[in-house]
């Protein structure tokens, strides 16, 4: 007895240091589907051209000397000691698919093997620890279909889409919230369906309608149970509410704070409209400000809950946007794709803040300190994890994969971010 | 012991082999078989050529007509359906990866041109090893000559990784090799100024870096002025060839019964023998005698014990669950409302008319939230298991409880039709279980739903509600069983 104490003592220290610290419990990742403008956020050149600034010359200085914001930033700036920024992103891709891909995997090998989201890699690597009814990975409002997420992993390490609308009265999350069917008559249809199974058990094998009352069961309790609360957002007060801002982006951050306080491990709050090639300015002046009061409310709501050195935010999209305005027609003042040079915002679990880390030059169009690649954010999200950015994922029919292929590789990588993390 | 099993195997072998079709290898001489019942035989036979539910009225005409010959008859009408046609090009899409972006960027005129020439071969019925050769030799525009896409659904498009490609696809050999990469090393690609055009062409310049290779226990030579395809290609698709043609027997077994006798369909080796080999070599002859006849070896596998089996029998028909276009279409044509499709590719969105079913997509990048829940196929690699078949508790969840569906069923123009009808309780469930179940309820089942009526107090509206739902909740739709 005390002999096989004793190994599992070995064994479990072993395992322990083979794992990396883990200074992160969760990812929020604010997704800016279509490709958000770097220019008008997180990396402005008022000094540059009108055709480069275009409508957006003046600047919003922050708490941080160092790092300055575009105007539209009015309550982001207030809290720049929060959260670093990346100047410098890039992987050169100006199609949708391929950025997506590369961001959100962070693979830019070009093999014919197709990676998984590093949602779907955190929610595999971190599958035996995790102990939670919610599913590891929420994707709240759309998830995104433009690749396969669940990469060689499979389906069952996608995003769980909430779907409906988390600005309205009720939160309708697919199949745990219905407003057309009572708990009652909900309950007199699960009895008649198990009457119904019963009587027609004969037609199927029974292993399949074992299978599948055995999941109807789980589903009940998530149904009917308390655990759904945490998408209820009328259990928040109404100040807090409209600090996040009452629209759709606003209070999908809000329903991501309340996953992460209920321990689910990825949230992806997915925010469409960013694909502005035309009358860009236009759609910023409304799109900018919701944003800015998003992260700000997301921000400081974590960090006054004792949750933001426990929770990675990303802020960013698939690429940025051409820093050189077209103002002809038909774009009317719109930016297309690009992916040489773009931003993201980086805070929480273990990201130092405060920081700017690269430098574009004074049009934005090219970098000139310190290239990001995807692999090298997410690599260091990994690390932050807990989850080791050289280790391996098993693929069905190729062995043990690199997790991340691109880590390290000339041209696909530059490094993890360590002067971005606490030792 | 040992010598007399032998001698019995030997003795059951030999009269397997003088068997003239399928069932010989499942129902022993002089009994008789169990079949499973007509009800079963309709939904099933729907589901695998058409991958669609049979109308109300469809069901009801087949369900209550005497013919003796009823099976025989739906099996040569539904072979010759346009929805046949559209549920195997789907199949075969998803074997050649066609796709607008990612991994394969075949772009939606290359996606249209590629889907255009499978649903052609396949009405025109061609036989499966010229099907193979015209993919294979193919060069010229994306554009004016569909096959060529072939050669372009690969985000790397390398000499090895299309040969070993060809070797999954067509032999079911998953280890890659380099041995054939060879045949391969002469294409070249090019666009023009056409956007998004893109000329695959065979570069007759290069010299041969060998003058032959050994494939198998074959040489095949490389000669200088010639497109080394061919050799490699004869090779393939000769007779003699036996794996190219009991690959494809096998793949369309598996189509048909969701399980192949070599399982998984796409790993040929030692390591996985099939399971029945005298059978998979008798159904390979015939194959390869038939002129590489795709349909008529569907058509003999369902006309067999093998297919119309009873679940209870020792048939091979395996329940599966429906795949995820399947479920998406039958929940669209049940309730009368389907999704609505969009391209992303290219800018600004193109929209797919209000009824597009799933399976006529044609393009894995256009895809819908229930489309990912059910697991339909990423076509990131060509193996069949791209095809989630699994049952989760997240697929149930959204059948249960959903608003989304919840919304369809009460939106649905059948139940309106019913209500307005003013139909007696029995003949709504008729109705229902007809369309959802393509079978008449049986009286255990009224009886149930008559007291779930007086014990709920339901209007006749709400019972269509609840029904529609019970019934796609229940594993009999779930399942093709």
């Amino acid at each position: 007895m005390y002999k096989i104490r004793t190994l599992t003592l070995i064994f479990f220290s072993l395992f322990i240091s083979q794992m990396e610290a883990q200074q992160a419990k969760s990812v929020i990742l604010i997704y800016l589907d279509g490709g958000p403008s770097q220019t008008d956020t997180f990396d402005p050149k008022p000094d540059a051209i009108l055709d480069i600034y275009g409508n957006y010359k003046n600047v919003q200085p922050t708490n941080v000397p160092e790092i300055v914001l575009a105007e539209k930033f009015s309550q982001l700036s207030k809290i720049a000691d929060k959260y670093s920024l990346i100047r410098s992103m890039t992987h050169g891709f100006n199609g949708h698919e391929t950025g997506h891909y590369a961001m959100i995997t962070g693979d830019m090998s070009g093999g014919s093997v197709v990676y998984p989201s590093f949602g779907a890699a955190i929610s595999y690597k971190l599958q035996n620890s995790y102990k939670g009814i919610l599913p590891p990975y929420v994707s709240v409002v759309g998830a995104n279909t433009r690749f396969n997420e669940g990469g060689f992993l499979g389906n069952s390490f996608k995003s769980f889409d909430t779907k409906g609308s988390p600005e309205k009265q009720v939160f309708e999350v697919d199949g745990l919230v219905n407003t057309f069917v009572s708990p009652e008559s909900f309950k007199e249809r699960m009895n008649l369906l198990a009457g119904f199974e019963m009587l027609n058990k004969d037609r199927m094998h029974e292993v399949d309608v074992v299978a599948a009352q055995s999941l109807r069961t789980k589903n009940v309790e998530l149904i009917s149970g308390k655990l759904k609360e945490v998408y209820n957002l009328s259990n928040e007060t109404k100040e807090m509410r409209e600090k996040y801002g009452v629209n759709r982006l606003g209070q999908s951050c809000l329903v991501a704070r309340r996953l992460v306080e209920a321990g689910v491990q990825v949230i992806n709050v997915r925010t469409t409209g960013w694909d502005t090639h035309k009358v860009h300015f236009q759609k910023m002046n409304q799109m900018l400000p919701e944003l800015d009061r998003a992260l700000w409310a997301l921000l400081t709501d974590l960090d006054e809950k004792g949750m933001l050195q426990n929770t990675i935010v990303l802020c960013g999209g698939e690429f940025g946007r051409t820093p050189r305005v077209l103002w002809e027609a038909p774009w009317n003042g719109g930016r297309s794709h690009f992916g040489a040079a773009f931003s993201y915002l980086v805070a929480g679990g273990g990201f130092i803040p405060g920081k700017v880390i690269g430098k574009t030059d004074g049009t934005g169009e090219s970098i000139l300190e310190r290239k990001v690649f995807p692999s090298d954010l997410i690599g260091t999200v990994y690390k932050l994890m807990g989850i080791d950015p050289y280790g391996t994922l098993p693929h069905a029919m190729e062995g043990n994969l690199p997790l991340l292929p691109s880590l390290d590789k000339k041209g696909q990588s530059n490094g993890l971010l360590l002067e971005l993390i606490k030792k | 012991m040992k010598f007399c099993v032998i001698f019995i195997v030997l003795m059951l072998t030999s009269e397997m082999a003088m068997a003239q079709n399928i069932d010989a290898f499942f129902v022993p001489k002089g009994e008789k078989s169990a079949l499973c019942s007509d009800e079963v035989f309709l939904r099933r036979t729907y589901l695998s050529v058409t991958g669609k539910l049979p109308q109300r009225v469809k069901a009801a005409e087949f369900l209550n007509s005497t013919d003796t010959h009823k099976r025989s008859k739906l099996i040569d009408t539904l072979l010759e359906s346009d929805e046949y046609l559209t549920y195997f090009g789907n199949l075969w899409g998803d074997m050649l990866r066609i796709k607008s972006e990612f991994p394969s960027n075949l772009w939606p005129n290359g996606v249209q041109a590629y889907n255009r020439w499978v649903h052609e071969k396949l009405a025109s019925n061609t036989p499966y090893h010229l099907m193979v050769r015209e993919l294979l030799l193919s060069k010229g525009s994306n554009f004016r000559v569909p096959a060529v896409n072939f050669y372009r659904a690969f985000p790397r498009k390398t000499p090895d990784n299309i040969y070993n490609n060809i070797q999954l696809l067509f032999l079911g050999n998953r280890k890659p090799t380099d041995e054939g990469k060879v045949f391969f090393s002469q294409l070249q690609y090019k666009s023009t100024k056409e956007w998004k055009e893109e000329i695959v062409y065979v570069d007759y310049r290069m010299k041969p870096p060998t003058n032959s290779v050994l494939i198998g226990d074959k040489t095949l030579a490389l000669n200088e002025n010639e497109d080394w395809r061919i050799s490699y290609v004869n090779w393939l698709t000769e007779a003699s060839n036996k794996r190219f043609a009991a690959m494809m027997t096998n793949r369309l077994w598996y189509w048909v019964l969701g399980q192949g006798l070599v399982n998984e369909p796409d790993d040929w080796g030692a390591q996985n023998p099939p399971s029945k080999p005298e059978l998979l070599d008798y159904l390979t002859k015939k194959f390869v005698t038939s002129d590489y006849d795709m349909k008529e070896l569907v058509r003999e596998i369902l006309k067999s014990y093998a297919f119309q089996c009873a679940n209870s029998g020792v048939g091979t028909f395996k329940p599966t669950r429906l795949n995820a276009e399947v479920i998406v279409d039958a929940i669209a044509d049940i309730t009368g409302i389907s999704d609505q499709y969009s391209s992303r590719v290219p800018e600004p969105f193109s929209f797919f008319p209000i009824g597009t079913h799933a399976v006529e997509l044609g393009d894995a990048t256009v895809s819908s939230s229930s489309l990912e829940l059910f697991g339909r196929s990423s076509r990131d690699v060509s193996l069949e298991s791209q095809h989630i078949k699994e049952l989760n508790a997240r697929q149930l969840l959204f059948l249960m409880n959903s608003s989304e569906l919840e919304n369809k069923i009460r939106k649905s123009p059948m139940l309106i039709e019913l209500n307005t009808k003013q139909l007696p309780v029995d003949e709504i469930c008729k109705a229902i279980t007809l369309t959802v179940l393509s079978r008449y309820p049986t009286a255990a089942e009224l009886e149930l739903y008559k007291s779930y009526i007086s014990k709920n107090k339901l209007t006749n509206k709400q019972l269509c509600y609840d029904l529609i739902w019970l019934e796609l909740n229940s594993t009999e739709f779930l399942y093709n069983h």
